[in-house]
């Protein structure tokens, strides 16, 4: 066996340490490469940042663990700058294991370990300020902090429960949920995922249906993005946007250029670009999980590029081409 | 305290899963059987929780919503494929949902996917002011898409200069698609490992941010 035979079968496992080597290195030394954006994105970006208190979103927590390294920080992203806005946000989920999720995605935005965090204000603390009729988030903050209340140093802003966000959450045959959705919100989900009754809620009295919603972002891992085109867009025009995995997206940049989606984040690399844009537009002062994973991604994909251009080499200077078409032959 | 044995309970199952890159071992299968069970059964209890318990069980015993009997019967209906001398009956439920999934469904997933597509590839190959980086690209989108349905196209022989060059070109759009979903599976499968090694390296061993 020549050099090039051993190359060709050298064992995968030293191809496993060398990607698992090049991963962990970036991320110890941090190389901080930049990321350039893409239209796809900035156009999500640019609509979400015309939004205001009087308009609202929702954000679909639509995939499983196994896709949240890509789809978390999408989701995340979008949320936290809907926060920054203080556009309310509906928050749901398509699968069991993505309501999972979906109370991640928030308690990581709201999580004071985290800096730039969202204090909560959960809906039963704020029971007397509704009941005052104090429903506008300008007025809610200065009632609030009126009675004691203090936001802490490392915290963004307030975030009350009902006014800024609902926790729908799961519901079966979600494709159905969303049907119904369009005719009314409340229908569909009586109470929210923390008990609390939608119909009490000063985001749901504003907005009433899908119709009264500016637009709905779903981060997905499967085919489930597509019930939002179907059964939203098709039959009411909520405008929508797609935050998928990396492997997904090329399916779906074909609704990007019908103009039935505003835009598409794809993989980890598209959430990359969503967290500088809200860098450069002063939404978060720092970048997230997804800029720090581009490095490694970079790194690695150099990595296999070499890799291929190896083994091809190994393929041809070794003769290796010529014994299989030998072998076809016989 | 419970979140510090939470991480690593996590740690640990992640690195039994990636053992499997070194070689198949009992600690890898212990914790693939675990996901499989672990997201069965938290898929029931969110079911029960978020589903069953408040939009069924407590309406029916508070004693209005009766209407909810007949989900729930028709729902019922499915168990009893595990009873061969009844199984029958589990096909209603069955044929209620595909009856009702294909009126719901057909005409609007027609129209998302079918027709709207068909509508965007007729677009204005040339307007004017339009950049020429636009109309060449409008010009592949329109030879591409033809080409590639050429390729498809199975009841004349692949021969002569329409079905025959179609074709040819066909293969190589249709490769140039699957090389860009290559690389786009590429880089996922990629995002799935930092996703983890960042776990690892940060909220488990506080080594990165």
């Amino acid at each position: 066996m020549n050099f090039w035979d051993k190359m060709l079968n050298i064992d995968r496992r030293w191809i496993f340490l060398a990607i698992g080597v090049v991963t962990i290195i970036p991320f110890l030394i941090g190389i901080g490469m930049p990321i350039t954006t893409t239209t796809e994105v900035e156009d999500i970006f640019d609509f979400v940042n015309e939004l205001g208190p009087e308009n609202a979103i929702f954000v679909a927590f639509d995939f499983a663990p196994g896709t949240q390294a890509e789809c978390m920080p999408m989701a995340v992203g979008v949320v936290r700058h809907a926060f920054h806005n203080d556009v309310p946000v509906f928050m749901t989920a398509y699968f069991p294991l993505s309501h999972g999720m979906m109370m991640a995605g928030f308690d990581y935005v709201t999580n004071p370990s985290i800096d730039g965090y969202y204090q909560v204000v959960e809906f039963a603390e704020w029971a007397h300020l509704r009941e005052a009729g104090i429903t506008t988030k300008a007025e809610l903050v200065t009632e609030w902090e009126n009675a004691g209340n203090v936001l802490p140093d490392n915290a963004a802003n307030w975030v009350f429960e009902g006014r800024d966000y609902a926790l729908l959450g799961y519901a079966p045959l979600f494709h159905l949920v969303i049907l119904g959705m369009t005719s009314s919100i409340a229908n569909q989900y009586p109470e929210d995922a923390n008990g609390n009754a939608l119909i009490e809620m000063p985001m749901l009295n504003e907005h009433k249906s899908l119709r009264e919603v500016d637009l709905a972002l779903t981060t997905a891992g499967s085919s489930a993005c597509m019930s939002w085109i179907t059964y939203a867009r098709e039959k009411i025009g909520t405008p929508i946007a797609f935050g998928v995995t990396a492997v997904m997206a090329t399916d779906y940049y074909p609704y990007i250029q019908s103009g039935q989606i505003i835009g598409q984040m794809g993989g980890l690399r598209g959430a990359a670009e969503y967290e500088v844009l809200m860098v450069e537009n002063d939404v978060t002062e720092s970048t997230g999980k997804a800029f720090r994973g581009m490095d490694v991604q970079s790194a690695d994909h150099l990595l296999i590029i070499l890799l291929i251009i190896m083994g091809n080499i190994a393929y041809f200077a070794g003769g290796a081409h010529k014994r299989h078409q030998m072998k076809g032959r016989g | 305290m419970y979140e510090t044995i939470g991480l690593w309970v996590a740690a640990f199952f992640t690195l039994a899963i990636y053992s499997f890159l070194y070689k198949e071992n009992p600690i890898y299968r212990l914790a693939e059987h675990l996901v499989v069970g672990i997201s069965a059964g938290y898929g029931i209890a969110i079911t029960w929780e978020i589903t069953l318990e408040p939009r069924l069980i407590q309406p029916l015993l508070a004693g209005d919503n009766w209407v909810l009997l007949i989900p729930a019967l028709l729902g019922l209906l499915y168990i009893t494929r595990f009873i061969p001398s009844i199984a029958w009956l589990s096909r209603y439920p069955i044929a209620f949902l595909m009856g009702t999934g294909m009126g719901i469904g057909f005409p609007l997933t027609m129209k998302a996917s079918v027709l709207r597509q068909l509508e965007a590839a007729m677009a204005p190959v040339y307007a004017s002011g339009m950049p020429w980086f636009e109309v060449l690209g409008n010009l592949v989108l329109i030879f591409g898409t033809l080409a590639a349905l050429i390729y498809f196209f199975f009841s004349k022989p692949h021969k002569g200069l329409f079905f025959g060059t179609g074709s040819k070109i066909g293969i190589w759009v249709i490769m140039l698609g699957f090389g860009a979903t290559f690389g786009f599976t590429v880089m996922g499968r990629i995002s799935l490992l930092i996703g983890r090694v960042q776990f690892l390296l940060g909220d488990w061993l506080h080594l990165i941010e």
